[in-house]
């Protein structure tokens, strides 16, 4: 025990004190409420200020019409919304739907490399929420985080499979997963998808959620509604936080 | 339009904090008295009256000679304290300080936040009052108690009992209007303009609108400084640009505090580059909103110092700010909720234009949005 005071205390002479911050000493994570599902699987009643969350899975599993339902909010709540499309797909009509604040919304089409760079450059200018279409860097992913800790932006990528660094990098990870088509009167209306936490570094993880998410094909239909919402016992989450 | 007006006693008193509570008189010896404190004035001290006659009257006083350029310093710091609270601030070496509130989102915080401010400054609570106008404002304030705030309405209804002595006129000018019996000011307001402007002359007309509420002086406004830089020399002269960006980045976080102090931010960022045995280089940027912040700064200026091709070992490093704006704007912002660091961000999407050309940041404006072709239902809005 001598031996790890020690060695923390070696640490901070030699890096500063902030290098290594004791667990119960940090500050919570504050969240930034998002009025969905999402905030009860994060464990702190909304989406975390300057960390990352992912929203995954596979094709056509809903994790594209959430994000654009937490970018519409966006618009309307903070002064600048900005979605980071290196793909250059991104379509602000499929977000009418969800009545965003246009004049807040801003577009950032950068090759991959180049868009780490802005993803970083607006978290630490402060931009209230960055939703990133696609991976960035390895090299742009510390930098990011540090920017948008210290700015409190809310920064939400949206992959399919995310790499290993960016999955390291992102303090929440919420897996989607596809049960059924909802369907009626012989149209496609919408899906049934499985909300997995599967890592909460801001909070012990609440299990999974499922959700059934209409297609927004009017601006009258919600577009994300639970309808079973299943705790799981077991903590299947990884903890990678740097805290002594 | 809506003042507040902060009465703190004159500045030449509040540099002597360790005098508050007795009586203190500021003048030359042979000339006339600058300030006297509130302790002084019972004994029949008045600002104007020989330094001779006032220790007459108040031989218990401590007298101080005048330092005009601590005064104004003093008042420098109390502008640039007062400054981001709102739009319009003028401060005088006598005491005043006056903040134009009008327009602001929440005058009740900027004027309790001015009344701390002016606290920390002075080290006494200020007086403080608010009407229509910077007159009104003042002889408000003179009524309230230390701390507290009286508040007018109708500035006209409020200054109709009070003695025209508060009129800012000299002994003779006051004199005359007492011979003609206009003893408070509303029977100052009821006469014509320009009937005691054929007694006074123009101070005259200025009396009666000052009576009636009319508020003919405007204020002031406090701006800060339009230049600021710093430098850094280099001994032995250096090539290596992780220096550079160490020595620049601490000049940034300089001047990010120098600017913080005055409440401005940079419209234009000149860095200068001197070599040992070349001309030295330069570059200038114009911003379209001025840059605040040491992360601004540093984001423009390392980008460039990252490009640059020095020709020659560097001796030193100039960033020069030529252009400095008002920052107010800014911090008013703050109070709106959610969008303090919007400008910022602005600032942030246009380095990325800078380096990546305009079409990377662009903002959707609904266009036809019933066609079928994507492309047409959305204006791209560089």
């Amino acid at each position: 025990m001598q031996e790890l005071e020690h060695a923390i205390s070696t640490i901070r002479v030699r890096f500063g004190s902030q290098a290594l911050t004791r667990a119960a000493e940090m500050p919570p994570p504050q969240p930034w409420p998002s009025r969905t599902e999402l905030d009860r699987l994060t464990g702190i009643g909304g989406l975390p200020r300057g960390r990352l969350v992912l929203l995954t899975g596979n094709g056509t599993c809903g994790k594209l019409t959430l994000a654009l339902g937490l970018l519409a909010t966006a618009t309307r709540e903070f002064a600048h919304a900005v979605v980071i499309d290196p793909r250059g797909d991104f379509d602000p009509w499929a977000l009418l739907p969800f009545d965003p604040e246009l004049s807040s919304l801003t577009v950032v089409r950068l090759d991959p490399d180049s868009s780490g760079e802005a993803a970083t450059a607006l978290a630490r200018a402060g931009a209230g929420f960055i939703l990133l279409m696609g991976e960035i860097p390895e090299q742009w992913l510390g930098p990011m985080e540090a920017g948008a800790n210290r700015s409190g932006s809310v920064i939400v990528g949206v992959v399919d499979a995310p790499g290993r660094a960016f999955a390291h990098a992102s303090s929440v990870s919420l897996g989607f997963t596809r049960t059924d088509w909802v369907w009626e009167r012989d149209q496609l209306v919408g899906l049934r998808t499985i909300a997995r936490c599967l890592k909460n570094r801001v909070a012990p993880p609440l299990g999974e959620s499922e959700l059934e998410i209409r297609y927004p094909l009017g601006p009258q239909l919600p577009f994300a509604r639970p309808v079973i919402e299943v705790p799981i016992e077991k903590a299947d989450f990884e903890c990678t936080s740097a805290a002594v | 339009m809506h003042v507040c007006c902060g009465l703190t006693g004159h500045l030449e008193l509040a540099k002597r904090p360790d005098l508050y509570g007795g009586a203190v008189i500021v003048g030359e010896w042979e000339s006339h008295v600058i300030a006297a404190s509130e302790e002084a004035l019972p004994f029949g001290v008045l600002q104007g009256m020989p330094l001779r006659q006032a220790e007459h009257l108040c031989p218990q006083a401590t007298f101080i000679a005048p330092d005009p350029i601590a005064a104004s310093r003093l008042r420098e710091l109390i502008s640039i304290a007062l400054y981001d609270l709102a739009p319009v601030v003028e401060v005088r070496v006598e005491g005043i300080a006056w903040l134009d509130v009008s327009g602001v989102v929440k005058p009740g915080e900027s004027i309790r936040e001015a009344r701390r401010r002016l606290r920390t400054a002075i080290g006494r609570e200020p007086r403080l009052g608010l009407a229509p106008g910077p007159f009104s404002a003042r002889v408000a304030a003179a009524r309230a108690r230390p701390g507290r705030l009286v508040q007018v309405e109708n500035a006209r209804t409020f200054l109709a009992p009070l003695a025209s002595s508060e009129l800012p006129l000299d002994v003779e000018q006051r004199e005359r209007l007492d011979l003609l019996g206009l003893r408070t000011l509303g029977a100052v307001a009821a006469i014509g303009p320009r009937e005691l402007e054929s007694q006074l002359g123009r101070e005259g007309r200025r009396a009666v609108l000052l009576a009636r509420g009319a508020e003919p002086d405007e204020l002031t406004p406090w701006r800060p400084p339009h230049f600021t830089s710093a430098h850094r020399q280099f001994e032995p002269p250096v090539e290596d640009r992780e220096a550079l960006l160490f020595v620049s980045r601490a000049l940034c976080g300089d001047l990010a505090a120098e600017l913080g102090l005055r409440g401005a931010g940079a419209k234009r960022v000149r860095v200068r580059l001197v070599y040992e045995s070349d001309e030295p280089d330069e570059r200038v940027s114009t911003v379209r909103h001025p840059l605040s912040s040491a992360a601004e700064l540093f984001g423009l200026i390392g980008g460039w110092i990252k490009e640059w091709q020095p020709r020659a070992p560097i001796t030193e490093l100039w960033i020069e700010l030529p252009v400095l704006e008002a920052a107010g704007r800014r911090q008013l912002r703050l109070w709106a909720g959610n969008d303090g660091t919007s400008e910022e961000v602005i600032a942030a999407f246009e380095r990325l234009q800078e380096r990546h050309g305009d079409d990377v940041v662009r903002k959707p404006r609904p266009a036809l949005l019933s066609s079928p072709l994507p492309s047409q239902r959305f204006d791209w809005v560089s």
